[in-house]
């Protein structure tokens, strides 16, 4: 085993971490402010892969514009489903967790009808691969790690300097009582919704150009972001980070030397530990 | 007063439509058949699946248009009668009991992934109903099994003609890695692999699965190409994930050969792989509807199914095609629509389809003929496409 | 403490529901029929267990794996041990329950969305065990198959359909009548409590715990129950049966059916499994339609179809007084 070997299996994991980060926090965004679970939040990140698909892959316009077109899109698609659906849900877990696999399923057979059942390619906006004394990096996942983490960033800066994001934050962690200090729970849920998908989105369109895209591509994004917010702590921003950074490692290292079946249990084993030990997550606050 | 007149006009109508049910001509005896599909028709496998019921289509309204089937001394016009089973064994039995009791189907043709065959067959068997499919798994045929018939190539019969090619053509290579995704297909390609690529001498140094839907293979391709293989088989994955295999071996600086034992649909591989990485790929019993090579029957095929459904066909497509025309064209010669008169049509004899000739045998293997043979066509992907290299027998089929 | 009064009394209730499953027999031979009603008989065992789960506030997603663990233990005693189905039937329920013990009392630890995801990773934990380990016992991602049909009993064979109705119909009864009696007796109360509030019945003296845990054993007993007769019946097992989407599945038919009452989950198991049914001419359109029925259906009735005969006598009562106030016909 050279330490190259184990450095490229780190870099492996850690690759496209940051990725799953946005969907994870997205996740726990919506989690945080409306309470309820969103089970078709994989789907919204399947709906930015394909609107990168569109504008890039197919209309050739240029990817920063592609992937602003998918923010934008699925911020609105998620929005809409709050207003028209979810609002009415708020804090009532178990019908949310109906309405969401209903809306699951319509999106992923919407999808289908549209756009066929095969995978679809989408070229890539960076290429080139570094190697570094035996390392191999690849200028892509870089670049999607790099935008993915300004967008973590952004999402911060807007969380705690923002008044907006100061009303979210607020309502996350008492609606009652920041609906007594005059903030608009309404517009705020509607946003944060919106907010939440919208990260799904770019996490999509962000890997769109590395993988294929496919109908049902959102199942295992979405299984690794709630393992990610479970393990960093539901509600917290930095934990989403770790969360993501530990899981990757165990990925990329676990797969070394385990077959992909036990790597896949020893995530959840860890899930189940990070649960018993620390039920709020590693950097789980309040 | 609107009562009285409205009921003379009711009535009157009521009589003339009466009237001209007796008095029209009986239509000319058209009975109908009715032939069940199943199959994943959403979710992650839906590309098999709709391969399959697209092409049973096809062939069916093929068959009507030029008149129905003649049976004894009736006709039958097909009706299709198609039903997803999601990828579930449990809906799977469920659906073929839908078909059997309810639709009163004798035969099932068309279905794909591995457990629902088992479970079909729990439906199927004992009510001699028979059942033609593409899973892949040998404990899906056998002599308990005599009305279960598999249409397209297996790994069994695959796979060792394609080694064998492999050794002669290109003695240089000696280290095989295998990677298949971790189910009943993948499980069953990758032993075949590593069985036939054993006992031809060959070395295996990787035998690998990854979970169905992942997309990120550069954790277990850093673990394969640091064993060095001299070729990278990416055996059972299914057209998207090869490609994304084959595309990220590349980025990790694989510059070995490349095979893809299993594969049946080049096109959507190729696609995804990006024409660089699919370079050089060998895959015997796929086929590419667009390809010079192919007969011309596959390219009308091809060309037909592709207007109508805006998608490429592949190997599982024509198979089921095949099927279906193998097994009403037996129905005829049997002047019968009873399940062990046109069993007997169907065996014993080779047929003409749009494979060319297929015999169905595999009574080595299985221990019942009932595996459809036809020529292992050895291609490699130039250029983005499929450019056949070698015709070779099958196991079991002798040349 | 007198127990809780229903709308319609328990007994009656039970007494219909047996009447219902006896008389569809004697309507209909047809294999399908009976074979889709063999279906929602043993999904209504699961359903008004998980139910009763969920009425002290836990939403178990184990309790197909439970289902899982009583089916394979049931499958390979009467396969490798040779042993009688009558009998390995309530061993692997027994089975299922003893491991219900430890897991129940990790995962009690916690509550709300927690809880709801411990239960989660333990049921991918024990799918991904049916599925990839111990592979020469539980048959890997190709499945146990050619499991033995139960064997005669009473001179009565069990490989018919009919035959299988009846029994799976006979050991819902039972597990119905089980989780009855609970209901409106001193355990329904106490459930009751502890979903309005648990600190404060903790307060007043309920033992939290000590409720949950045994619905949550007595829940995954019946799962197991449920789970011998499966494997059984269908003679091979594979780990997508007691994967995410068959567990989805019994939520979707719990809530649809309404939480609130003990015969919710029969409403809505019954409904859903018989509108799934008919769903299957849509072929590719079936997952859509489906989709949406969910979303309309949480979204007007909340409370879950149970609560459509309240909602209509509340409807009327309100035309009616509207009426009384005007004085005359309102709706022309």
């Amino acid at each position: 085993m050279s330490l190259s070997l184990l450095v490229q299996a780190l870099l492996n994991g850690f690759g496209l971490a940051m990725a799953y980060v946005l969907v994870a926090l997205g996740l726990t965004l919506i989690f945080s402010i409306l309470e309820i679970i969103n089970f078709a939040h994989g789907e919204f990140y399947m709906v930015g892969a394909f609107v990168a698909y569109l504008a890039f892959g197919v209309w050739g316009l240029p990817y920063v514009v592609a992937l602003l077109a998918a923010i934008i899109c699925v911020a609105a698609a998620g929005v809409v489903a709050e207003r028209l659906v979810f609002r009415h849900l708020r804090g009532k877990t178990l019908n949310a967790f109906i309405v969401s696999l209903g809306l699951l399923w319509v999106m992923q057979a919407a999808a289908q009808l549209v756009f066929g059942v095969q995978d679809k390619s989408v070229p890539s906006a960076f290429s080139g691969i570094v190697r570094l004394s035996g390392v191999v990096i690849s200028v892509e996942r870089l670049a999607v790690t790099l935008a993915a983490a300004t967008l973590i960033v952004a999402l911060y800066a807007f969380l705690e300097h923002t008044r907006t994001g100061r009303a979210m934050r607020a309502t996350a962690q008492d609606a009652d009582a920041a609906a007594l200090l005059g903030v608009n729970i309404e517009a705020v849920s509607a946003l944060g919704f919106g907010v939440g998908c919208g990260l799904a989105g770019a996490s999509g369109a962000l890997l769109a150009p590395i993988f294929s895209v496919s109908p049902s591509m959102g199942a295992l994004p979405v299984l690794k972001a709630f393992i990610i917010i479970i393990i960093g702590g539901m509600g917290s921003l930095p934990g989403a980070v770790l969360g993501g950074l530990l899981l990757g490692a165990l990925e990329g290292v676990g797969t070394l030397f385990f077959s992909s079946a036990a790597v896949n249990l020893l995530g959840f084993l860890m899930v189940i530990a990070v649960l018993l030990l620390r039920p709020r997550g590693l950097l789980g606050g309040t | 007063m609107r009562t009285g007149l409205s009921v003379v006009r009711v009535v009157a109508a009521l009589a003339s439509v009466a009237a001209m049910a007796v008095w029209t001509p009986a239509a000319a005896a058209d009975k109908v058949l009715p032939i069940g599909v199943l199959g994943p028709l959403s979710g992650g496998a839906a590309a098999y699946g709709l391969d399959t019921s697209r092409a049973a289509e096809m062939k069916a309204d093929e068959i009507n248009a030029a008149g129905g089937l003649k049976i004894g001394g009736d006709v039958y016009k097909i009706k299709l009668i198609v039903y997803d089973h999601k990828a579930s064994a449990a809906d799977a039995a469920t659906a073929a009991n839908k078909l059997v009791s309810q639709d009163k189907v004798k035969y099932i043709i068309g279905n794909t992934v591995g457990a629902t065959c088992n479970a079909v067959q729990t439906v199927t068997e004992p009510q001699k109903v028979l059942f033609s499919f593409m899973c892949w798994g040998t404990k899906n045929l056998g002599p308990d099994k005599p009305y279960s018939f598999r249409s397209l190539l297996s790994q069994w019969e695959v796979a060792e003609p394609f080694y064998r090619w492999v050794k002669e053509k290109h003695p240089s290579i000696k280290r095989i890695a295998a990677i298949s995704p971790n189910d009943t297909s993948g499980i069953d390609t990758n032993t075949a692999v590593v069985k036939y690529a054993k006992a031809l001498g060959f070395e295996v140094v990787a035998d690998e699965y990854y979970e169905r839907g992942t997309k990120d293979f550069y954790p277990t391709l850093t673990k394969i190409l640091a064993l060095k293989p001299d070729l990278l088989d990416v055996a059972a994955a299914p057209a998207g994930e090869a490609g994304l295999i084959l595309k990220q071996a590349r980025e990790l600086g694989f510059k070995g050969a490349k095979g893809w034992t299993a594969g049946v649909n080049p096109v959507p591989m190729i696609s995804v792989a990006g024409k660089e990485a699919a370079e050089g790929v060998w895959t015997p019993a796929n086929i590419d509807v667009t390809s010079e090579f192919v007969s011309p029957a596959v390219r009308k095929f091809g060309e037909a199914f592709v207007a109508r459904y805006k998608e490429v066909p592949g190997a599982i497509a024509i198979a089921n095609y095949a099927a279906f025309d193998v097994i009403t064209k037996a129905m005829v010669e049997a002047g019968s629509l009873d399940t062990d008169k046109v069993l007997a049509a169907l065996t014993g004899r080779p047929h003409q389809t749009i494979w060319g000739p297929v015999v169905i045998g595999g009574k080595d293997t299985y221990g019942i003929d009932r595996q459809f043979l036809y020529p292992v066509v050895i291609a490699e992907i130039r250029d983005g496409k499929l450019v056949d290299l070698a015709q070779v027998a099958p196991i079991g089929l002798k040349k | 403490m007198a127990p809780r009064h229903a709308a319609v009394s328990p007994l009656l209730a039970l007494g219909l529901l047996a009447l219902a499953g006896v008389v569809l027999p004697l309507v209909t031979r047809d294999s399908y029929y009976l074979d889709v009603a063999t279906t929602i008989v043993m999904s209504l065992l699961l359903t008004m267990s998980l139910r009763m789960q969920i009425s002290t506030g836990q939403l178990n997603m184990a309790h197909i794996s439970f289902m899982g663990i009583g089916a394979y233990t049931s499958a390979l005693l009467a396969m490798r041990a040779g042993l009688s189905f009558w009998l390995t039937l309530w061993v692997g329920a027994l089975v299922a329950a003893a491991f219900a013990v430890p897991i129940g009392a990790i995962a009690l630890r916690l509550t709300g969305p927690y809880y709801f995801l411990i239960t989660f990773a333990f049921s991918e934990v024990a799918r991904l065990i049916f599925n990839n380990f111990f592979v020469d016992l539980l048959g890997g991602p190709s499945g146990l198959v050619e499991i033995p049909p139960p064997r005669p009993l009473l001179g009565v064979a069990f490989t018919g359909k009919l035959e299988q109705y009846c029994l799976m119909l006979a050991l819902f009864l039972l597990g119905a009548a089980i989780l009855v009696r609970l209901e409106y007796s001193r355990f329904g109360l106490a459930a009751g409590a502890i979903r309005q509030g648990e600190l404060l019945s903790a307060t007043l003296g309920v033992d939290v715990l000590r409720y949950k845990l045994t619905a949550f054993v007595l829940g995954s007993a019946m799962a197991g129950v449920a789970g011998g007769f499966f494997a059984h019946s269908h003679r091979v097992l594979h780990s997508s049966d007691f994967g995410l989407e068959p567990m989805v599945q019994l939520v979707i038919f719990t809530v649809i059916g309404g939480v609130g009452s003990i015969w919710g989950p029969v409403i809505g198991t019954v409904l859903m499994t018989v509108a799934s049914e008919l769903m299957r001419e849509l072929r590719h359109y079936e997952t859509l339609v489906f989709g949406l029925v969910l979303i309309l259906i949480m979204l007007f009735l909340p409370d879950g179809l149970v609560s459509v005969p309240s909602r209509l006598v509340r409807a009327l009562a309100r035309t009616r007084a509207r009426r009384g106030a005007i004085g005359v016909d309102v709706a022309t």
